[in-house]
């Protein structure tokens, strides 16, 4: 065992990995390892194909035991990867953990520098330098535990919220789960039918949604959003404004005295309201009062007052009678939790295609966007389910998808990505064409076919069996015909190489999807940040899709990229398993990087209290003086107050002020004390 | 609005000055009346038309281009310009060379030949987009000036292509100007000039005379044109209005072309904005030399109530 | 490579000449000519057909400007500048405006008209254009019939350009022969078509 205190002389270890030829292939390992034992306090220096292996990290094991080290340094990859593993080396060998140091060879050096061999050897040399230049003065540290609330929050109840909501609570853990909109089900309630099996949306659907608000578990909460977030993975505490809904719920009444009351989502209010506006579930196809559901299966079934239009005239009021479920006077109120995790399952709105004025969207009567198309077909939608045309509600005989449509766009107007799902369902509304209007004609304009799920090419195959035509070539142009409202469609058959003009009766864009616009609100109250598309960054694309870096927060749908049903479901599984696991260990460790105050130094000026993003820092009374104070757990060890104190008084563990001035001056003076 | 005068280097082009003088005759004298000033500059030449000269040498293009704006450096005044062609060269060029060191420096090794530097000082602008901007003239301006307006008439505007397009490489303060697929602007000066503008269908597409196919390939041009044409006349058209002189000769020796060679009669007149312009200020055919069109601008100015 | 087939009948050689594209066909350096002289990026072309879709002369002839960005990607070069469809494009810009791959396929077709010239594979029209430029500085000069109208105007019978001023003349002369345009133009001329 080492002894902890400071005074022992230095006695460092250093480990050079080739990487294979990672590494090998830009720097000379040999001349590196010569020129590491060359550096004071080096007592062992030792190079290793692999040192992340098992015979690798034993050898790290067994020499911390045999030369009595009192730290080490791998000179590798990126501490990103491996840091853990050479930590907990360290520890089995009988190391405090934090006495070890990674210097990064690899993705900071060979990697980048492989046309120079002499370069990259140099500059290694300095990087094992400045490592052990630090290690020399790594103390012992030891991990905090925090315990983890018992709770978790899912933020967006949409398939994959509802998904994820599900399996938490589930597994036992209480689940807040919060939705802006008066309902939940997000956007696969505004859908008919579902790709590739067909089935009914809201029929698969409500089962989940009925178990939500029923699950003992589940605490829903709609018409609410996310105020704000303070604190770090489990200990979030949460503020949520549950919006005025001025409608009391069964429980609210019964609270208030009213015995029998509250909202039992009859109805009768709407018909008096005079206040109409359009409803947003139906893209705005349809009215709906201030007072108001968004289509009969809600749930929570309860009625919301939109206040920005209500003109509080109190006829529904008065319609209500004995319910006496109506408070026009009802106001926000903002309700703190405490949650261990969160997941967020923002969801996705339509880029408004518009935007792109060659094919006329919002000029023409007769060019609608896929979502449109969806509440037209669907029966409980504003046509009854029936397709028609907007300029004159004739049946649509030859109907155009344009497939792509501001999506694969690098002009700046569209986005550059992919949406994903489009290609799926247009192949489902050339079905649902197919099923509804026997004698119509589709056509699909198309770059490509995207059909890349389980059973997806078996159902393009059969949208093409029915007599859906594929016409390979993007939509350059849509003209509108005065008289009659026809569109024509203009682009080239890249596949005949003819340039073709279509006309048709009624056009659909598949439009391209962007993060909400709330989004990028709600993920920057959680910590999470984006790409430059808005979507919002998993942790690692390949390794950790459902995760974010920021610990204790987890990704859910298509906020995180566009993605279909199936994968959103599978995600929000991923995301509640991964949310679930700090709740249920009970306590998470926290890496020790946090500030320290120096009491005898402080002069309790309170400048860093303010300088903290973290607002980890307060003023206290400490036997007659007013001093400054950590609360650790809050910390992240980001430095700004180290780096502030005008007094240095604060110390910034396993980054100090001394452990960096000597990897400075290691760099500068090469290698010099 | 100021009640300023603006001061522009006129850039003529060529085929305004040298086969419709009545469009530079008009552009002077109206854009007086709105409180701009067109003054000569002086040895410009070709522009060099883009289609014709580009397609031969770019580098060329971009040197001849560089010597009119140099002109126009050497008279440190802003270009103003009254056709689409001349707008490419002369806008596109300044432009590039303002935004790319390379080709700056290997057009002025060039222009050092003739004791020429491109310096990059001033801007360009078309004199359409310039009465639309409210900064300088604008729409309710450009309807006060008019003593003559011209009521009782139906005009379909051609925009043109290289005024707009592509719209990535174009850069207009005053909104809705730079939309390529739909914009409205130039209804707005034709309304303001009393005309009623109509609408009909591909009304951004081309003329069909430009990139040199004109002089390759008539036939081909002409039936582009002749598109166009059926498109003006399903909306009874009384006259076609154009920014870009090229336009213009397409539009106009064109329909007689295309009655020569394809058969089918064509009496629309044609008429360049300035030209209107100059009729609603109350400038006469014989100011405007109209009898240099081919087609006939008497059944367009009997209509005229 | 396998054997060539030479056959000895010229109409069956050319009737079933081998249509394969193979490497051989991709000349070195022809995309990245045409990128540099361009400044766009055909190689990122994905084929969608949005540039022959907004062309106004692909329903009037053969031309096909997404077949000139495929051939400029592989390196088809003399079938492109040998194509007399590649003087059909007004450039009229409307591809380029609506290329969702950023490309500008009105200068890929510049580009090429350019490496054409100096194969001398270009239309009359064009050398007229550069002698009138070369002796007047006006692509279209001035002519009586317009200078009388002029002087109606008010004007003056010539314009404030070189019409006006022909000492500008042998200043642009000086550019076009920097280039050794004017020469390259009574070349092709003289060879006739």
């Amino acid at each position: 065992m080492v002894d902890e205190t400071q005074s022992q002389k230095p006695r460092i270890g250093v480990y050079i990995c080739h990487c294979g030829t990672n590494i090998a292939g830009s720097i000379d390992i040999k001349e590196l390892q010569e020129y590491t034992l060359t550096i004071p306090d080096v007592v062992v220096a030792d190079e290793y194909q692999y040192v992340c292996s098992t015979p690798g990290q034993n050898m790290i094991e067994e020499a911390i035991k045999e030369h009595n080290l009192t730290a080490l340094v791998v000179a590798a990859c990126s501490p990103r990867l491996h840091e853990p593993t050479f930590r907990r080396a360290s520890k089995e060998g009988g190391m405090n953990q934090f006495r070890f140091e990674m210097a990064n060879i690899r993705e900071q050096n060979s990697w980048v520098h492989m046309h120079d061999r002499e370069g990259a050897t140099e500059k290694a040399k300095d990087a094992v330098r400045m490592a052990v230049a630090k290690a020399r003065l790594l103390e012992d540290l030891h991990p905090k535990s925090v315990p983890v609330e018992h709770a978790a929050m899912v933020v967006g109840a949409g398939i994959a919220g509802i998904q994820a909501a599900l399996d938490l609570a589930s597994s036992g853990i209480k689940t807040y789960l919060i939705e802006k909109a008066p309902t939940i089900g997000g956007r696969m309630s505004q859908l008919d039918k579902t790709f590739p099996t067909l089935d009914c949306s809201q029929c698969i659907l409500t089962p989940k949604m009925v178990d939500v608000d029923r699950h003992e578990n589940i605490e829903l909460m709609t018409y609410t959003e996310v105020e704000s977030v303070e604190g770090y993975i489990g200990n979030f505490d949460v503020t949520l404004r549950k919006k005025a809904n001025g409608v009391l719920t069964m429980e609210q009444a019964e609270a208030r005295g009213f015995v029998g009351g509250g909202c039992n989502g009859c109805g009768d209010c709407e018909p008096v309201c005079p206040v109409i506006k359009p409803n947003p579930f139906e893209m705005d196809m349809a009215p709906r009062k201030a007072i108001y559901i968004y289509h009969p299966q809600v749930v929570p079934l309860l009625y919301t007052i939109d206040f920005d239009s209500c003109v509080k005239c109190g006829l529904c009021e008065e319609i209500c009678g004995d319910k006496k479920a109506i408070d026009l006077e009802m106001q926000d109120e903002f309700i703190k939790v405490k949650v261990g995790t969160a997941v967020l399952a923002v969801g996705y709105e339509l880029f408004p295609i518009e935007k792109k004025t060659e094919w006329g969207y919002k000029r023409y009567d007769n060019v609608i966007t896929s979502l449109e198309f969806e509440r037209l077909i669907c029966a409980s939608g504003p046509t009854g389910g029936k397709v028609i045309r907007p300029s004159d509600g004739e049946t649509p005989k030859k109907i155009g998808f344009v497939l792509c449509a501001g999506s694969r766009d690098n002009t700046g107007i569209g986005k550059p990505y992919c949406s994903r799902f489009c290609c799926m369902y247009s192949l489902k509304h050339a079905h649902q064409i197919y099923e509804k209007i026997p004698d119509a004609q589709s056509y699909l304009f198309y770059m490509d076919i995207r059909s890349f799920g389980k059973m997806y090419e078996e159902f393009y195959y059969r949208i093409q069996d029915e007599g859906a035509k594929f016409i390979r070539g993007r939509v350059a142009k849509i003209e509108e015909d005065p008289g009659t409202k026809n569109l024509y469609v203009i682009t080239e058959d890249t596949l005949l190489g003819q340039p073709v003009n279509i006309e048709v009766d009624l056009v659909v864009l598949a439009s391209a999807v962007q993060p909400t616009e709330e989004t990028d609100h709600v993920r920057n109250l959680f910590g999470v940040s984006c790409s430059g598309d808005g979507w919002l960054n998993e942790a690692h694309p390949k390794l950790n899709p459902c995760g974010t870096t920021t610990a204790g927060v987890f990704l859910a749908g298509v906020c995180q990229g566009p993605k279909d049903i199936p994968d959103a479901v599978a995600q929000a599984e991923g995301a509640a398993a991964a949310a679930s696991i700090p709740i249920h260990v009970g306590e998470v460790e926290l890496e020790p990087y946090f500030a320290i105050c120096n009491e005898e130094k402080c002069a309790g000026c309170g400048m860093c209290i303010d300088l903290c993003p973290y607002a980890a820092l307060d003023l206290v009374e400490k036997e007659g003086r007013t001093v400054m104070e950590v609360t650790e757990a809050k910390c992240k060890g980001c430095g700004t107050c180290g780096g502030f104190c005008p007094g240095g008084a604060i110390w910034m563990q396993h980054f100090s002020t001394p452990q960096i001035i000597a990897q400075i001056d290691a760099f500068l003076l090469g290698g010099e004390q | 609005m100021s009640g300023k005068t603006h001061q522009y280097a006129f850039f003529l082009g060529c085929i305004a000055p040298n086969r419709y003088p009545g469009i530079e005759a008009a552009a002077i004298k109206t854009s007086k009346n709105l409180g701009i000033e067109l003054l000569p500059l002086k040895g410009a030449s070709c522009c060099p038309a883009p289609g014709a000269f580009g397609s031969i040498d770019l580098s060329v293009w971009m040197s001849m281009a560089a010597r009119n704006l140099v002109l126009a450096e050497q008279m440190n005044m802003d270009i103003a310009l009254i056709c689409n062609g001349c707008y490419k060269s002369i806008w596109e060029v300044n432009h590039k060379l303002k935004h790319h060191d390379e080709l700056r420096d290997r057009v002025n090794e060039v222009l050092k030949e003739i004791d020429m530097e491109f310096k990059g000082t001033i801007d360009v602008r078309h004199l359409a987009e310039i009465i639309y901007d409210e900064n300088i003239c604008g729409v309710a301006k450009l309807a006060d000036s008019v003593t003559t307006p011209l009521t009782g008439v139906k005009i379909a505007i051609h925009y043109g292509c290289h005024l707009l397009k592509p719209r990535k490489e174009r850069e207009f303060d005053a909104e809705g100007v730079g939309e390529t697929e739909n914009p409205m602007w130039m209804e707005e000066l034709i309304a303001a000039l009393g005309a009623e503008p109509v609408q009909y269908r591909q009304k951004m597409q081309c003329c069909g005379a430009g990139g040199g196919v004109r002089g390759y390939d008539i036939a081909h041009a002409l039936d582009i044109t002749n598109e166009k044409l059926i498109n003006m006349s399903e909306v009874g058209a009384d006259a076609i209005t154009e920014v870009c002189p090229f336009c213009q000769l397409q539009f106009d020796r064109g329909q007689i072309e295309i009655g020569e060679k394809f058969g089918v009669k064509w009496a629309i007149p044609v008429l360049h904005f300035n030209e209107l312009l100059g009729l609603a200020q109350g400038m006469s055919p014989q100011d405007l030399a109209l009898d240099l069109h081919g087609i006939s601008c008497e059944p367009f100015l009997n209509k005229l109530q | 490579m396998a054997k060539a087939k030479s056959y000895s009948d010229e109409t069956l050689s050319v009737r079933l000449a081998d249509r394969y594209y193979r490497t051989d066909d991709d000349a070195p350096d022809f995309l990245e000519t045409v990128e540099k002289i361009g400044m766009t990026i055909p190689h990122m072309c994905y084929q969608c057909g949005t540039c022959t879709g907004s062309c106004p002369s692909a329903p009037r002839s053969s031309y096909r400007i997404r077949k000139f960005i495929r051939r400029a990607v592989l390196g088809l070069e003399d079938e492109a500048l040998a194509d007399p469809d590649l003087w059909l494009c007004t450039t009229c810009y409307s591809c380029t405006d609506r290329c969702p791959r950023d490309i500008a396929p009105t200068d890929v077709i510049m580009a090429m008209r350019n490496l054409a010239f100096l194969r001398e594979i270009v239309p009359k029209n064009f050398l007229n254009t550069v002698q009138f430029i070369y002796k007047t500085g006006h692509g279209v000069p001035n002519n009586d019939v317009n200078r009388a109208a002029r002087v109606r105007l008010g004007l003056e019978a010539e314009p404030e350009t070189t019409a006006k001023y022909p000492d500008f003349i042998p200043g642009i002369q000086k550019i076009l022969d920097h280039y050794g345009l004017k020469d390259k133009a009574d070349e092709i001329l003289a060879e006739g078509q």
